[in-house]
């Protein structure tokens, strides 16, 4: 929990992560040719889609060569090339369900071994465990004898079929996993408990936000038009306070709360507005209460809005309210506060652990708890007691992508063995004789297929056996390719010119766009 | 390469953590998985994610002051290491960890990013939340109710077949049925009116009105036969009526007016002028009751010729399939539960039990080569898949004792007509030939097979508790609480 000194806290404990990177920087060789790997890139929009291009383009701008394959979207084939030089392969493949590509196991096979040695990948990072490639492309690149990562992005509960079915297949993919970057520590537990990983594998980091796409409506350091010295903007008893809601409108971002409480909260506060953005099968819902409840000069719908739009939004409003019933991380929050909006959110998910206690007003998922929350985030603006124009540049501090790629780095660094052992798992050396057996040297997965058969031997009666025989096939395959398609038959792609070396140090979140 | 190779002979983790204030860290010993036995180390207290598979893990959750004390051991533990070693071991320790692990993103650390905190680590999580251990005759006990279920299908079963083979006429089944219906729904009728005398306080005491509502219901009822399903939709009600807080049973004296205005409103143009007549409540439901009967009487009597053809085109072996489909889904997907009086139910499942039923009957009645038969017949069912029910789980809850008569009745007379129906008797073959000898050979096998189904499932239900292994946590969905209904609109 924060409490109001939390801030000189933090800037102490940023001293010692600071030291604590430089000295692991120095061991770092050289840089890493990485490949990103997930159902889910652009054109689609999305919070996993925009992870993979702030990530690539951070780790860019850091002197890695970083490419990104995904599947092949409506006008989007072939191979294309983004800002900063990231190369993105469109496969041709199947989509079934929601941009989610059809789970075949080996058919990714061939073309993902010609994309491999093409680029000269060392490092194979998927994304999205719903995303059927990923778990494929981890599959294939430790056939290969690649590093594997995978970061998982969302949270899934242990009792319906669905669920039941997804952990198992997870269970598949991370039996032979180098390493997992989960985005909350909420999602952390959740993985080690679904995968069956040892938690020392799985790293937390967070997600991050561009904080420059998310300023507030006046700033001192961006400049406005009204000049550079902007009215505290005080909110006095009468004023008009507007709450801002921006959400697909699902069961599961918890429209229900929303439809119960908004009327509560109107009828409650009279200088109260609404505005809803985000579309879904429950916008209907809102709609009628809406109209039952005669409150649609005092609520606006927007529809949906892109992300672009996102923030425009958000600064019309002073309260963010976030009804959510399940969050991984919550990078809307994030968003919100950066806006410089206060913050009511249910606590759900990794979402209390996102923002520090000043900038949020937590609530029970419950509609009388959510009104109550909504209740004391109004009086507390009302009292001007919460330093909104603050939250950006607190907000900026806290979170940025460039932080999350040195991270993810050191995560390489671990995996690929230039950082020892001792010093990424913080093992005690007591400890290595009975663990080493399954590990290499530098505390990295053997790469021997007996070591890989009994990995995934352990994950089941049935489902080991089956595991066991999907790993052998795809070995087969490997070894028919390699035979059919010889490695020094395959061109080497050229690299995208690197940037200098100065301009890379001085990479920074201000040097994006 | 490794920083501490003095240590290696320790194989004690507790014992080689400093003694500061800082909880230990997960080592690879205590957390490595499928590694051998010792992976589910005996030093270690709290939960690890193997423990999630493995079967015989202790449980989780502890006292704070287990905790606490087992911390204090860890720390004099530590103490306990010469000091020499304990010396190196805070030289060799790379990182320095003067501020406390916070399980929070927006705070910039000095652990690394895969530290895991062994106190707060899946803290949260809980396994079999909402365990409740059965007994063995409180199992057996409510296994009668699906016995009785399974005993009145096998009934109606064999009466079509008695009807087919010509053994049992068509009217003295009806009859018997009817009969039947008649005295249950006096009995009925005389329970409301003991409800209506005895008021009770509690309201989970408060016994069901079907008949203030069902009558009215069924004259209206959009289900497709009326009577089979009018008092079967009378199962929400005592649910709403008590959900308006007000359920003590003196509240039933009120004319129907006062109970309508608890409903929701898409209620409200159902109900007749019930109010505007002079007789007294019970008795125009009564006669209300009288005229949906003889209503639905006369509608089947004049639909039996249709449904006489209606399956005249259609196989005999397609018959037989589909309506057992049909039967066997009325069997799994019957409401079996007892309703409390808080739930508002919509009974989705008992209504596609209840058609399920009704069309298998409807089809078996196809076959049958008279009109009087199938009318018959049809009648029959309706008796049995809609008003019988409902009076199973009235009685149920009124008198334990003629909810176990009613049971051994209805396996009395299912394994009896089993046995008459299979075996053949009577027939002056052997010695121990007698009139009924089929009939009581079923009997005894019926009761001694329903016998030990009942007990034998009830026991493996209990043997099958041990392997429930329900994981919940903070990354469950939450579950929304909200207290007005907008969908019931």
């Amino acid at each position: 929990m924060a409490h109001p000194r939390s801030f000189s806290k933090t800037s102490m404990a940023a001293n010692h992560n600071h030291n604590y990177r430089h000295r692991r920087g120095s061991t770092r060789t050289m840089p890493y040719s990485i490949a990103m790997v997930s159902d889910f890139f652009f054109p689609a929009p999305g919070g996993v889609e925009s992870h993979i291009y702030q990530l690539s383009t951070k780790l860019i701008d850091r002197g890695h060569k970083v490419i990104v394959i995904t599947h092949a979207y409506d006008g989007r084939t072939g191979v294309r090339y983004l800002t900063n030089g990231l190369k993105v392969y469109h496969v041709p493949f199947f989509v079934i369900y929601r941009a989610s590509t059809f789970p075949t196991v080996f058919s990714f096979f061939p073309i993902f071994r010609n994309i491999i040695l093409r680029e000269e990948i060392e490092i194979v990072h998927g994304h999205a465990s719903l995303s059927s490639f990923c778990h494929e492309a981890i599959l294939h690149a430790r056939t290969m004898g690649k590093r594997t990562v995978f970061t998982d992005h969302s949270l899934f509960g242990f009792a319906d079929a669905g669920s039941i079915l997804t952990n198992k297949l997870l269970k598949f993919t991370l039996s032979d996993v180098d390493h997992v970057i989960c985005v909350s520590h909420t999602c952390k537990e959740n993985t080690v408990l679904r995968a069956s990983l040892d938690p020392l594998m799985v790293s937390v980091i967070p997600n991050a936000v561009v904080a420059e796409n998310f300023r507030p409506l006046h700033h001192p350091s961006y400049g406005t038009e009204f000049g550079n010295h902007p009215l505290p903007q005080l909110i006095g008893p009468h004023d008009t306070i507007t709450i801002v809601v921006i959400s697909r409108l699902f069961y599961n971002k918890g429209t229900d709360l929303l439809v119960a409480a908004i009327p509560r909260i109107l009828a409650s506060h009279p200088n109260v507005r609404f505005i809803i953005a985000g579309s879904g099968p429950k916008a209907i819902d809102l709609e009628q209460m809406l109209e039952r409840n005669v409150l649609q000069d005092r609520v606006e719908m927007l529809g949906p809005v892109r992300h672009e739009e996102v923030r425009d939004v958000m600064v019309r409003g002073h309260i963010y309210l976030h009804p959510s019933l399940t969050e991984a991380f919550g990078t809307v929050i994030v968003e919100a506060a950066s806006c410089g909006l206060y913050v009511v959110c249910t606590q759900v998910g990794g979402i209390p652990e996102v923002l520090p206690a000043h900038m949020t007003v937590f609530a029970k998922p419950e509609e009388d708890d959510l009104v109550a929350a909504t209740g004391r985030a109004i009086a507390a603006l009302r009292a001007n007691k919460v330093r909104t124009e603050k939250f950006h540049d607190q907000v900026k501090m806290m979170y940025s992508w460039t932080d999350v790629a040195k991270r993810t780095e050191r995560v390489y660094d671990g995996i690929s063995g230039s950082l020892s052992e001792a010093d990424f798992y913080g093992y005690e050396a007591a400890d290595a004789a009975s663990w080493s057996a399954t590990r290499g040297r530098a505390g990295v997965h053997s790469f021997a297929l007996i070591d890989r058969l009994k990995r995934y031997y352990g994950c089941g009666i049935w489902a080991g056996k089956l595991f066991c025989l999907c790993v052998v096939i795809d070995y087969l395959i490997f070894m028919f390719l390699e035979f059919w398609a010889p490695r020094d038959a395959i061109d080497i792609a050229r690299n995208w010119p690197k940037k200098p070396r100065e301009n890379l140090m001085a990479g920074d979140d201000s040097s994006y766009k | 390469m490794v920083p501490n190779q003095a240590h290696a002979a320790t194989s004690n983790t507790s014992a080689l953590h400093p003694p500061g204030k800082q909880p230990p860290s997960y080592t690879r010993s205590a957390t490595a998985p499928n590694l051998g036995p010792h992976s589910h180390a005996s030093n270690r207290t709290l939960l690890a994610p193997e423990d999630a598979i493995y079967q015989g893990s202790p449980p989780q959750r502890q006292a704070p002051a287990v905790k606490k004390a087992q911390n204090e051991l860890r720390m004099t533990a530590g103490l306990g290491v010469p000091r020499g070693r304990s010396k190196t071991r805070h030289r060799s320790s790379s990182r320095k960890r003067k501020v406390t692990w916070s399980k929070l993103l927006w705070v910039k650390q000095s652990y690394p990013d895969n530290y895991t905190d062994q106190t707060t680590f899946l803290e949260h999580l809980q396994r079999n939340p909402r365990l409740q251990p059965y007994d063995f005759w409180p199992l057996v006990a409510d296994s009668t109710v699906i016995v009785q279920h399974v005993c009145s299908v096998v009934i109606f079963i064999v009466c079509f077949i008695g009807i087919v083979q010509d053994r049992i006429s068509s009217v003295a089944v009806v009859g018997w049925g009817s009969f039947a219906t008649f005295l249950g729904w006096v009995l009925w009728d005389m329970w409301i009116g003991q409800d209506d005398i005895v008021p009770k306080p509690l309201p989970h005491q408060a016994t069901p009105s079907p008949p203030y509502y069902s009558t009215v219901s069924a004259a209206s009822s959009t289900s497709n036969l009326g009577l089979g399903l009018h008092t079967s939709s009378t199962h929400p009600l005592p649910g709403r009526h008590s959900h308006s807080h007000s359920a003590s049973a003196s509240s039933l004296h009120s004319a129907a007016s006062q109970t309508n205005s608890q409903q929701s409103p898409r209620l409200a143009p159902n109900f007749p002028g019930v109010t505007t007549s002079t007789l007294s409540p019970r008795t125009s439901l009564r006669l209300a009751t009288a005229k949906s009967a003889l209503l639905i009487y006369f509608t089947l009597l004049g639909l039996s010729p249709i449904l006489k053809s209606l399956t005249r085109s259609t196989s005999p072996d397609s018959i037989w399939a589909m309506s057992f489909l049909l039967f066997t889904i009325n069997i799994f997907f019957f409401d079996y539960k007892t309703p409390e009086p808080s739930s508002g139910n919509k009974n989705i499942p008992a209504s596609l039990s209840t058609n399920a039923a009704l069309m298998a009957s409807t089809v078996l009645a196809s076959r049958l080569p008279s009109t009087g038969q199938v009318f018959s017949l049809t009648l029959f069912s309706i008796e049995v898949f809609g008003l019988f029910p409902v009076f199973r789980r009235y009685a149920k809850r009124r008198t334990w004792r003629g909810h176990v008569t009613l049971t051994t009745l209805l396996v009395l007379g299912a394994s009896g007509g089993v046995g008459l129906c299979l075996g053949h008797g009577g027939d002056g073959e052997g010695i121990l030939d007698f009139p009924w000898k089929a009939g009581l050979t079923g009997v005894f096998v019926g009761v001694v097979s329903t016998g030990v189904a009942m007990g034998g499932c009830s026991w493996w239900l209990i043997g099958l508790q041990k392997y429930k292994n329900e994981i919940h946590g903070p990354w469950d969905p939450a579950r929304p609480i909200i207290r007005r209904h907008w969908d019931d609109y």
